[in-house]
């Protein structure tokens, strides 16, 4: 018997949300910036993880000083020049990258673990629960989170630590708002309904049909939020609330090179190159992340 | 007649989320560790010193009760008192924030009169060479840290350039206006003492620049977005029918509704500008909320960084308020409920 030829399904593996991915990422790579900001992300973190190996004064990013080495300009020796103790700051800077990479990355997931979570459950069981965390969100959203998380690190201490665990505790309610109106529309969907006539629990209802296909919206928010993130560390480190020294942090980098500038400029002006090339590249990434992913700012 | 009960509801609202917020510092400042009295009695301090101290400021009562003590002196007026100067917070911040108010407000204005253009102008060459560069360059300016830039601000056009003064609200040998509202510029205007409003807006300007830079990016993006919605409309395609100019269609039909959502957009960010304005005030050494929030933090002066978020709390509420109101203006459909 011949074969009759049916319609040849194009060459696909049936995962609708796997094709969705690629169709994303082709999307992508057609933005040239934030090719861009990919490529200079990924110079960054190469960066992170070899500085122990590349930076010329390794040893400078735990305290060594160089009595007879201070404030000197830029030269072949020390590129970027040395602090008021006579560190490299160029070997500082690589250094710190890993660090500053690191506050981001904790206070995003921390603050997105949270904030999910707690709009997740307030906009899926509604009723009460949704009425005192929602009260709760609106109390942490009526003041500017940076004026908060200053006062809660002040609070709980100077140091890199509670600077994260500061900023990740007034960040949260971004991520509650925006969950809780995602979860609220979704558990609407007849798919929701199916899963719990089938007598899926609340649990795995919420885990494995409602949050997946929030994500997007909320990776976008991450991908955005990342940039601010690593700002406002950098804020608290330079007001003195964060890394003490002799930690190879950006923001108390400048800090200390507040009492030099202008004269020695380079002591201030490279950790905040630093910091800005840093946010550039994600806040690069993140528009064509929210092209890709946003349908509505898709145009 | 919704119209107004809507809003009266939504100022009375106000008052148990301050509440909530009073009650959330409250918790920062007692229950979180930190040794507030030890930092303000000095290290020399002996344990009768700081007991003493803890008795002035009622520290050692129950802390229900010093909540409840709290709060109903906040109604009374009394703010407490600085455990540091011993100045009354309330009479700070009343020096503090007309300061604030008039840095952010100029800052506002500099980011809207930059990017609501800007991102008129993205939206009507899109995909074109300037939709490109406004989109790169709002992104540009909002990643760099705003204490650093402040510090390069000052460096190039106030010690290099010599176009603006590089701290403080007013020379150190000129005398501020007498207070009306607090704001040099407007008080200088209302004065009609025209040296000292040159010489305040001189000192405002670098300081409110940097400061607007933060909000750039989304009022551009808002208003490109918005534009580009309004420009898809049916009516515009009208319009352009109709033979009635391009230029005409976006300024008088398309930018009225593409402005709304920047409306919203700009009173959130006046907020985020307002906290901005810390970092800002630390540089340019300008006495305002900012600079006495950091340093009260640093000193874990609680009394003061209470107030300062109860003010926050009133003011971002406020706005908000305010930009549902202008909204609803501008646009009638919107129903209250």
């Amino acid at each position: 018997m011949a074969e009759t030829p049916v319609l040849v399904q194009p060459d696909r593996d049936g995962s609708p949300r796997l094709e969705n991915f690629r169709r994303a990422v082709y999307r992508f790579r057609t933005n040239t910036l934030s090719m861009i900001g990919l490529i200079m992300l990924i110079f960054i973190v190469v960066i992170a993880v070899t500085a122990p190996y590349i930076a010329p004064h390794p040893e400078d990013a735990l305290g060594k000083t160089r009595v007879t080495a201070r404030l000197v300009a830029p030269n072949a020796e020390f590129p970027f020049g040395t602090d008021n103790v006579g560190r490299d700051i160029f070997s500082r800077l690589l250094l710190g990258t890993g660090l500053a990479l690191q506050v981001g990355i904790v206070i995003i997931v921390l603050a997105t673990t949270i904030g999910v979570t707690i709009g997740a459950l307030s906009g899926y069981f509604g009723g009460w629960v949704d009425e005192i965390l929602m009260r709760l969100t609106d109390i942490f959203l009526t003041v500017p989170a940076l004026i908060l998380a200053i006062a809660v690190t002040a609070a709980l201490g100077k140091g890199i630590i509670n600077v994260m665990i500061g900023i990740a505790l007034v960040w949260w309610p971004g991520f509650a708002r925006l969950t809780r109106s995602l979860v609220l529309s979704l558990k609407e969907e007849p798919f929701v309904e199916a899963a719990r006539g089938l007598g899926a629990s609340h649990l795995r209802v919420l885990f494995r049909h409602v949050l997946p296909n929030a994500l997007s919206p909320i990776i976008v928010k991450m991908s955005t939020d990342f940039g601010f993130a690593v700002l406002t560390a950098a804020a608290l480190s330079f007001i003195g609330l964060g890394a003490q020294p002799p930690t190879p942090e950006w923001g108390s980098m400048i800090n200390e090179g507040r009492d030099y500038f202008p004269q020695q400029w380079w002591v201030a002006t490279f950790p905040g190159m630093a910091i800005f090339l840093l946010v550039f590249s994600w806040n690069l990434l993140g528009d064509g992340l929210r092209d890709v992913l946003d349908p509505r700012s898709r145009r | 007649m919704l119209f107004r009960y809507y809003f009266l509801r939504r100022l009375i609202l106000i008052i148990p989320l301050l509440l909530g917020l009073s009650l959330l510092t409250f918790f920062i400042a007692r229950v979180l560790p930190g040794d507030p009295v030890g930092l303000a009695a000095g290290p020399q301090a002996t344990q009768e010193i700081k007991e003493a101290l803890r008795r002035e400021f009622g520290l050692d009562q129950p802390l229900p009760v010093q909540y409840v003590t709290y709060v109903l002196d906040l109604f009374r007026g009394d703010w407490g008192q600085s455990l540091y100067s011993r100045r009354d917070v309330s009479a700070d911040i009343a020096v503090y924030f007309p300061a604030t108010l008039e840095l952010t407000i100029t800052a506002i204005v500099f980011a809207t009169l930059l990017g609501v253009p800007a991102g008129m102008i993205s939206a009507i060459y899109r995909s074109q060479l300037p939709d490109h560069i406004t989109r790169v360059l709002a992104l540009f300016f909002v990643s760099f840290p705003a204490f650093w830039l402040a510090m390069i601000f000052q460096l190039i056009f106030g010690l290099e350039l010599n176009w603006f003064p590089i701290g403080r609200r007013l020379n150190a040998l000129a005398t501020p206006p007498e207070a009306i509202t607090g704001m040099y510029t407007l008080d200088s205007l209302l004065r009609l003492d025209f040296g000292t409003f040159a010489l305040s807006l001189q000192h405002l300007i670098l300081p409110a620049l940097v400061l607007s830079f933060g909000s750039l990016a989304s009022i551009t993006r808002i208003t490109r977005a918005s534009m580009l919605e309004a420009l898809d409309k049916d009516s515009v395609r009208m319009e352009r029918a109709l033979g009635i100019p391009y230029r005409v269609i976006v300024t008088k039909y398309v930018l009225r509704s593409a402005l709304i959502a920047t409306v919203t957009i700009i009173s959130l960010e006046f907020g985020w500008l307002m906290a901005g304005a810390v970092l800002v005030e630390t540089i340019f050494d300008w006495p305002g909320m900012g600079l006495y929030a950091v340093e009260s933090s640093l000193r874990l002066d609680f009394q003061p960084i209470m107030g300062i978020t109860i003010v926050y709390g009133i003011v971002f509420s406020l706005i908000n308020i305010l930009a549902d109101f202008i909204v609803g203006v501008l646009d009638p459909r919107i129903r209250y409920g």
